[in-house]
């Protein structure tokens, strides 16, 4: 053993080169079919950590892409679900309005409301109809709710509305059981009153407030409000009568312009 | 001999064969990695070293050929004793001598890579990967070589900035 050992120290190197010679023939020629084995060593214990670290990189990559598109789209979902919210509501509306019929000798002109104008209440507001729509001064608005108010300025496409709520507008009213008659018009403070009732009349609280068409601005029969109090002083001639508004001022959108007939 | 560090290189070619060498390459062309850390090793270490860890660097790199990974280990092999006896006989002192010799290195594994694995449209990659690629792992080397031989050190760095 011991010329063995010394062959080898001595020929160290010619021993290392016959090894690699012989090692390099057998995996040239793949002689005894080990390739395939010694590859899938080599590629499980140096290459496949790699190749896991670089899948799973790849995979988050694909995921934060696939989750930066989802929350993209989450964002453009909810967008389309607000308009169609908004266009359901509308649609509420519309369909309402559909069986709101207009004064004998009007016809209906649907209008949107573009902007109002307000103090503590809303007093004015403008609409998308005009002159071009055959839009004029003094013509009233409605919607399914009741009077709103009538045309003070009017241009080609546009044309102002002083609402109920304005302090200048009044309006000639009747009580729908009683028929009697009064002035509507609305104090800031107070709300809508009802002025020059006789304190002898026959109203009380939740009777129907009517246009009376006296005036010759508003047609008659269109809703006012509804009486929500009645006082009568002792030793005065009219009474005080506050009414609920019939139309809620503070959420106009879609109105109607009542447009004499031309018969 | 301690063979930890050699493992390691092992890993690192694996790594860069893996994930870097796509990671780096820009229009096709890649760093030869395996065929830098051969070269330096041949240049650094002994002669039998060179030997076997071209032989198993060769084996690591075309771990995905086995029908033609023998003959990859064996021009690393060459390659590695080539650049230790040129290292041997010849003045490497100079970092540019030793830039040469990893340039030359890289170069004839490129061609000799090609020549094993794609024989068709040899001229072509050898303008459009081969000395490209060799151009650019050397460029690569500079700042290995800067490293090592103290060029660029962090106190350098830090009067920089």
């Amino acid at each position: 053993m011991r010329w063995i050992s010394s062959i080898l120290s001595r020929y160290r190197r010619n021993v290392h080169f016959v090894s690699f010679l012989l090692l390099s023939s057998l995996l040239i020629f793949d002689a005894a079919g080990q390739n395939q084995y010694i590859s899938q060593v080599a590629l499980s214990i140096f290459h496949s950590p790699f190749a896991a670290l670089k899948h799973s990189y790849l995979e988050l990559t694909a995921v934060a892409a696939e989750k930066f598109q989802l929350r993209q789209s989450l964002v453009e979902a909810s967008l389309r679900l607000t308009e169609l919210d908004e266009v359901r509501l509308e649609n509420g509306r519309l369909r309402q309005m559909l069986g709101f019929d207009p004064p004998p000798d009007y016809r209906l002109l649907p209008a949107r409301v573009l902007s109002v104008s307000r103090e503590r209440v809303a007093i004015e507001a403008t609409i998308n109809r005009g002159i071009n729509d055959s839009v004029f001064v003094n013509q009233c608005l409605v919607n399914r709710e009741g009077l709103i108010g009538r045309i003070v300025s009017v241009t080609p496409d546009y044309a102002t509305v002083q609402l109920l709520t304005h302090s200048m507008n009044r309006v000639a009213v009747r009580v729908a059981s009683s028929r009697e008659m009064g002035i509507a018009r609305y104090v800031p403070g107070d709300g809508l009153m009802v002025d020059n009732f006789p304190v002898q009349g026959r109203v009380s609280q939740g009777d129907l407030i009517l246009s009376s068409g006296l005036g010759g601005v508003y047609p008659p029969g269109l809703v006012v409000g509804s009486v929500a109090s009645v006082i009568r002083p002792e030793e005065e001639a009219f009474c005080e009568i506050r009414l609920y508004p019939a139309a809620n001022f503070s959420s106009l959108e879609e109105l109607f312009v009542l447009i004499p007939d031309a018969r | 001999m301690r063979i930890a560090p050699y493992i390691l290189y092992l890993f690192l070619i694996a790594m860069h064969e893996v994930i870097w060498r796509d990671v780096t390459s820009i229009y096709g062309v890649s760093i030869n990695f395996t065929a830098f850390v051969v070269v330096a090793v041949a240049i650094y270490k002994s002669e039998m070293i060179a030997l076997w860890f071209g032989f198993l660097a060769g084996l690591m790199m075309a771990a995905g050929l086995p029908h033609s990974f023998g003959l990859h280990a064996v021009i690393l092999t060459i390659i590695g004793l080539s650049a230790y006896h040129v290292r041997r006989l010849l003045n490497l002192d100079s970092i540019y001598a030793k830039l040469l010799l990893m340039l030359a290195g890289i170069l004839v594994h490129n061609v000799l890579r090609v020549l094993v694995d794609q024989a068709d449209g040899f001229i072509y990659l050898l303008w459009s990967s081969v000395l490209p690629g060799a151009v650019y792992t050397a460029a690569m080397t500079w700042f290995f070589f800067a490293l090592k031989e103290g060029l660029i050190t962090y106190k350098k760095l830090r009067a920089i900035f």
